[in-house]
């Protein structure tokens, strides 16, 4: 079963994806092969972010909507802000805390994560 | 100390229908748990002191003080005006509550309606909003609303149950809302057979209970298992009510399809409790 593609539209998997296209054109890379590595990026994402990932961040904000189907959760939150623990772990060097703004309306979707590991 | 005088508040005449030799004081009950006679010395004591300057209160006041209290109030109030002292009902109006007129008040209601048409749950969980559904676990999709707020369970077959309204009208608009929204989605709902089908109501009658004793005395409609659960669980046949009694005096009052047999059963209760009341 493939997993979630959720994470093909992040920078690191935009940026993955125009590699893979660009080398499918020079004619470095079949078809094939891309969207093996693709799948196989969907796969080891999760891993990366489950395990390799310590960071901590805390966020708020009112509900204002939910929905639950599929095994997707999706929120709705009004008033959203982001908060960055004090102990970064490891990284003591933390200047980030003002890239995150805050946001009148904010959408979460959230998957299983346990399922989207095991499949 | 000052409450005595609300006696004298017009507001005691709502001793009239509930007098009974066993009822307390208007000031005796909200806060103080204490023994009824103690209390009730106080009182009366208070108001022997108030009145004496007055002519007309006489020495039989006192006397009067005592329960059936609807006769006392009635007597006080009506000769309150006429002395000097007719201000004295004024300090004490938050001392109305009578342990008599505890009443019980709704906290859930439980109705079900049928929308009148085969529903497709997986289209009404992906386009509506607040609503969860999981066939894995329930057949039905989760709805809330805010405004009552409520929760609806919607099952495919059209029929729908509405829960945690305090009221019989939220109860019924929370139901009308939901169909409107199921109706917003393109199904044909209509609003058939609405029916109240659980009312619960609780009520706090301000002393401690001797369960054990209650148990003993009223075998036939008890059932105390204090291992099992806390409180006793008490059948009324008619109206048909079960009350879960709590030692601390708090009441629980389930099973109603109307409001009131929740006030009828509790003013069958309350008697029996005050019975089993708990000194000390």
């Amino acid at each position: 079963m493939a997993t979630y593609q959720l994470y093909r539209n992040t920078t690191l998997g935009v940026t993955l994806q125009d590699t893979l296209d660009e080398m499918i054109s020079q004619g470095q890379l079949t078809e094939l092969a891309a969207s093996k590595v693709l799948s196989e990026f969907d796969r080891s994402i999760n891993v990366a972010l489950d395990k390799r990932i310590n960071k901590k961040v805390q966020f708020s904000g009112k509900l204002s909507t939910y929905r639950f189907c599929d095994n997707v959760w999706t929120l709705v939150l009004k008033d959203f802000s982001v908060k960055e623990s004090n102990n970064p772990g490891g990284h003591a060097t933390n200047t980030t805390t003002s890239q995150i703004p805050k946001a009148d309306k904010v959408k979460i979707v959230a998957c299983d994560g346990k399922s989207a590991l095991q499949s | 100390m000052d409450y005595s005088p609300s006696f004298i508040d017009p507001h005691s005449h709502q001793n009239d229908q509930y007098a009974s030799p066993l009822s307390l004081p208007p000031s005796a009950t909200p806060r103080s748990v204490a023994p009824r006679d103690e209390t009730h010395a106080n009182t009366t004591n208070e108001t022997r002191f108030f009145h004496r300057p007055s002519v007309a209160s006489k020495k039989s006041v006192p006397a009067d003080m005592g329960p059936p209290s609807a006769v006392t109030s009635y007597h006080l109030s009506s000769v309150a005006p006429s002395t000097p002292f007719s201000v004295a009902p004024t300090p004490v109006t938050p001392r109305t509550v009578d342990a008599s007129r505890v009443q019980p008040s709704l906290q859930n209601i439980v109705s079900t309606v049928n929308l009148g048409c085969p529903l497709d749950l997986k289209r009404i969980a992906l386009q509506a909003r607040n609503a969860e559904y999981n066939p894995k676990r329930f057949a039905a999709v989760i709805m809330r609303i805010r405004s009552p707020r409520t929760t609806a369970l919607i099952f495919s077959s059209g029929k729908m149950v509405c829960t945690g309204a305090k009221s019989e009208e939220d109860s019924v608009q929370a139901a009308r809302r939901y169909a409107r929204v199921i109706q917003k989605l393109g199904f044909q709902a209509k609003f058939l057979d609405f029916k109240i089908q659980n009312m619960v109501g609780s009520a706090d009658v301000n002393f401690k209970i001797r369960l054990e004793a209650l148990q003993l005395k009223h075998a036939t409609y008890c059932s105390y298992e204090p291992e099992l659960f806390p409180g006793l669980i008490y059948r009324i046949i008619k109206p048909k009510i079960v009350l879960l009694i709590f030692n601390s005096g708090k009441v629980v009052l389930t099973g109603a399809k109307e409001r009131r047999e929740i006030h009828e059963a509790f003013e069958l209760i309350f008697p029996i409790l005050k019975g089993f009341r708990r000194v000390g």
